[in-house]
């Protein structure tokens, strides 16, 4: 891709995203808020796998706080705008995540990888256990949400919300690398031995990647709630997250747009695949493999090399 | 390349808009009908049973005859794997793109509440979901599937209080809104012959030691215990009191409890266990409703054994088929539930006379059992639950 092309490619997603509801059957509308949520999820994970090599097999369970977080909130405090809950959504369930992070700094690899998992699994106890708020097993209603007197309680007008909030998550995360910190983790993603030489430190930056990744899955966890509607502890578990996985390793390691690829393609996947659930987890293994080995670095990688030639 | 993009949007612009004009899911010659359903996941035997094993095995012999007025009867089914924004997304799949006229027999209390405010917006009917909670009453669009958890209780309660003269109660129950609807309606139920739930116990969903609540309760010595559980943990329960030889409480398991799958968890442990049947026992009733649906089975799954959630989805097919014939030829979702609220008296050869009325009640129906050499054995007749 030539730099030029850029902003045209750009205005050409925008664009698509603003005329996609007029144009595209209503199940295609909501289908595409699912891909945007997801798509947020697999930037946020990326920030961790990507930039700092830390893989979390938990994001399930940070998608949960952000959406019971939020569902609660707009219970508790009816005509709250939803984008403060969103944001507060975002933030706590970045704390959380900085609160897990923090004692995991000392784990690297496959011991944080198996933290993460673990992660998961307490999360849906904790929902299932704290049913005065979350209504445990039964599953919890989540209100409709509201943004200045409006009520957004049609397709369109979440879909709006969902790609509102997607764009400025992706803009941000594209400018991320521009930043001081996004050249930290630009440095660590080369080699955290470097990057500790070049004066990095490595701790804090694992950490803010930590926080970092669990504000944008709050946040898209916020945005689940007012989609599906309703939630339960059965939404999040241990699949889910390796659906994330799949996503972030197809699109390929550290790269935005391989993030919105890898959402799509897995989400649209899970889609076609309603038929038959029970195969789902083995094809999903399988395309995991199969870019292991044959695409490492995922679509954008392939795309790139395809280019260059 | 923007003359095919444009062509294809006045396409879908034109799919969306064109069958409006008929019933969507009804042609001359087909009625579309489908659910999401567990197929994966905890329930996915239940689900696989009730849907591909029983709401299929009706709608063939009905094609096999030709059909609804002259409609054969095409399902479509998604899995949802017990998952409720899975439930979201097929059943809005199933209403949008495959374009179905109803919802038939979707399991599980999440997953169903899940698409209900969905289903009721969108005007499309919920026939006879397979869960008991009486949240559904009272919807315009949705019929009961399954003797809501309210009447179980009373059928429950009145039979021990006034037949068997019982006076002290204790429940063991899962905490989540299948054993806190049954907890509830047990208190009001005791209520109304004065007395009071001597001991509650609860067991959190997914967890499998009850040695802790089964000790407390049978140092509170109820006359009889009722369980209010899965499969897993009543079988549980009823091990740990063999253990301790605890003998001398009845203890009475509820209407979903009630199955051979449960039987065969607790092995002899489930001796002289009582409890409340919703449906005839699938391999032995001489109902003319039960062989029939047993010779279908024979002849279009003959690998299949017959169970209780493959008759409960048989069922709910019978009842669907009953309505669309009497909606007759003009079959409109209107003319169904018109139909369906008509119904009076409709002899299922299954259960009692099956009579509907306007609260879309389809069952209140079920019968006293006792476990005696591994099989359920029939106490009384059906109990009233009025």
């Amino acid at each position: 891709m030539r730099r030029g092309r850029a902003p045209l490619l750009v205005a050409l997603a925008v664009a698509t995203l603003a005329v996609w509801p007029w144009v595209a059957p209503r199940y295609f509308v909501f289908l595409a808020s699912v891909i945007l949520v997801n798509v947020i999820v697999a930037i946020g994970l990326n920030m961790m796998a990507g930039y700092t090599n830390q893989l979390s097999f938990g994001h399930a369970g940070f998608l949960a706080i952000g959406a019971y977080t939020a569902a609660v909130l707009t219970l508790r405090v009816p005509g709250v705008p939803v984008v403060v809950t969103l944001i507060v959504a975002g933030l706590f369930t970045a704390a959380v995540g900085l609160a897990f992070g923090i004692p995991c700094l000392r784990l690297g690899g496959l011991y944080l990888t198996m933290a993460t998992l673990a992660f998961g699994f307490v999360v849906t106890e904790a929902i299932l256990n704290l049913d005065m708020l979350t209504r445990g097993a039964d599953g919890l209603r989540v209100p409709t949400a509201r943004l200045a007197g409006l009520t957004l309680s049609t397709d369109t007008a979440r879909y709006y919300l969902v790609a509102a909030v997607a764009a400025v998550m992706v803009a941000a995360a594209v400018n991320l690398v521009r930043t001081r910190t996004g050249r930290a983790f630009l440095a660590l993603r080369e080699s955290e031995i470097a990057a500790q030489a070049s004066g990095v430190p490595v701790a804090t930056y694992r950490a803010l990647a930590f926080g970092l990744s669990a504000f944008y899955t709050g946040v898209a966890g916020g945005l689940f709630a007012f989609v599906v509607g309703f939630l339960s502890p059965d939404a999040f578990d241990v699949f889910l997250s390796v659906d994330f996985v799949v996503m972030i390793i197809v699109g390929g390691l550290g790269s935005v747009p391989g993030s919105i690829i890898g959402a799509a393609v897995v989400t649209l996947l899970h889609d076609g695949l309603a038929t038959f659930q029970n195969y789902r987890p083995l094809i999903f293994g399988a395309l995991l493999i199969a870019c292991m080995l044959f695409m490492p670095g995922g679509v954008m990688r392939a795309l790139s090399r395809v280019a260059r030639r | 390349m923007r003359y095919v993009a444009s062509l294809a949007g006045l396409v879908l612009a034109l799919a969306a808009v064109l069958p409006v004009a008929a019933q969507q899911g009804v042609s001359d010659t087909e009625i579309v009908i489908g659910c999401s359903n567990s197929f994966s996941g905890p329930l996915a035997y239940t689900g696989e049973q009730a849907t591909r094993f029983g709401v299929d095995l009706y709608f063939k012999v009905v094609n096999d005859a030709g059909g609804i007025n002259g409609r054969k009867v095409r399902t479509v089914y998604y899995d949802d794997g017990y998952k409720p924004q899975e439930a979201v997304a097929n059943t809005r799949k199933l209403v949008e793109q495959d374009r179905i006229f109803a919802v038939i027999a979707p399991q599980g209390t999440p997953p169903v509440m899940a698409t209900l405010e969905y289903l009721e917006e969108n005007r499309v009917p919920l026939l006879f979901p397979f869960q008991g909670s009486p949240v559904i009453r009272g919807k315009k669009h949705v019929f009961s599937g399954m003797t809501l958890y309210d009447r179980q209780s009373r059928m429950m309660v009145d039979y021990l209080v006034t037949q068997r003269k019982l006076k002290s109660f204790g429940v063991l129950y899962q905490d989540d809104d299948y054993g806190k609807s049954f907890l509830t309606a047990f208190e009001k139920d005791l209520g109304r012959h004065n007395l009071k739930l001597t001991a509650t116990e609860s067991v959190k969903r997914g967890v499998t030691d009850v040695s802790a609540q089964i000790a407390k309760l049978r140092a509170a010595a109820p006359q009889a215990v009722f369980l209010v559980l899965t499969p897993g943990p009543g079988a549980q329960a009823l091990k740990e009191r063999q253990k301790i030889g605890w003998t001398d409480t009845v203890m009475v398991s509820s209407g979903p409890l009630t199955d051979e799958k449960y039987l065969g968890l607790a092995g002899d442990a489930a001796e002289g266990v009582e409890g409340l049947s919703l449906w005839p026992d699938p391999l032995a009733s001489e109902l003319p409703g039960m062989k029939a649906y047993r010779s279908a089975m024979q002849k279009y799954f003959s690998g299949n054994e017959p169970n209780r959630y493959s008759l409960s989805g048989y069922f709910a097919a019978m009842l669907f088929t009953e309505g669309a014939r009497r909606a007759g030829k003009n079959l409109t979702r209107e003319s169904l539930i018109t139909a369906l609220e008509g119904i009076s008296g409709f002899q299922s050869g299954i259960l009692p006379p099956v009579t509907i009325g306007p609260d879309h009640e389809t069952q209140r129906q079920g019968f006293w059992v006792r476990v005696e050499k591994g099989r359920f054995k029939q106490m009384t007749d059906w109990l009233k639950s009025e």
